[in-house]
């Protein structure tokens, strides 16, 4: 198991109600993988955020679930900038 | 390579200096758009928008403004106001300078639309009902 910090921002940290926290995950855990984790641990509103939402890892937008996580990764919602 | 000029800020926007970063000599079209809270969105009235950035926001948008520069050969900038904004508040400048309007037309649209599909920005609109939501979800 590996400690993974993640991060939450906009309606993404309002359906987790937390900023940041640390989660257990395998030493191999995917996008994909925390992404059930997040869908399974917070319900419907987190499930919303993640249908159409991203992840930031190592500076990079990632959509695909094999994305291998690393130490830490941020839950971005769907973009709503202009 | 110049650094592209690209601002995320809580505070109101230098829109001069936008203007200023794509202007040159050869730039016969120089072409602002901005982007401007207005009062409704799908028929409800809105009250007030909140944009929220991730604290890379403004990397992402440099990434934009570099990206499009090179793919038009055209000199581009942009800058992203975040926090409360009231109706009239500008979001959002994006500018392009060129030989011809054609050609800072296209640069400015491709920008903007490179910009809301890759930079890290959210928004909460409020209407004036007194609900509210993110924008997008």
């Amino acid at each position: 198991m590996t400690m993974v910090t993640v991060r939450y921002f906009a309606a993404a940290a309002e359906a987790a109600g937390v900023e940041e926290e640390f989660l257990d995950l395998p030493g191999d855990a995917t996008v994909g993988m925390l992404r059930d984790e997040l869908a399974a641990r917070y319900g419907a509103d987190m499930q919303r955020v993640l249908a159409s939402g991203s992840f930031l890892v190592d500076g990079t937008v990632q959509r695909d679930p094999a994305t291998p996580l690393g130490g830490a990764v941020d839950i971005l919602p769907p973009f709503a900038g202009g | 390579m110049i650094e592209p000029y690209a601002v995320v800020s809580d505070q109101p926007l230098d829109e001069v200096a936008v203007r200023r970063a794509v202007e040159s000599d050869a730039s016969g079209a120089v072409v602002m758009f901005c982007g401007v809270v207005r009062d409704h969105d799908g028929g409800r009235g809105v009250r007030s928008l909140d944009y929220r950035a991730h604290p890379d926001a403004e990397r992402f948008l440099a990434d934009c403004v570099r990206r499009i520069a090179e793919e038009t050969g055209f000199a581009v900038a942009a800058a992203h106001r975040v926090g409360d904004l009231a109706i009239g508040d500008v979001a959002l400048f994006a500018a392009a300078g060129a030989g011809h309007r054609a050609q800072a037309f296209d640069a400015c649209e491709r920008l903007v639309e490179l910009i809301k599909q890759e930079v890290p920005i959210w928004k909460r609109q409020h209407f004036d009902d007194g609900v509210s939501e993110w924008v997008g979800l």
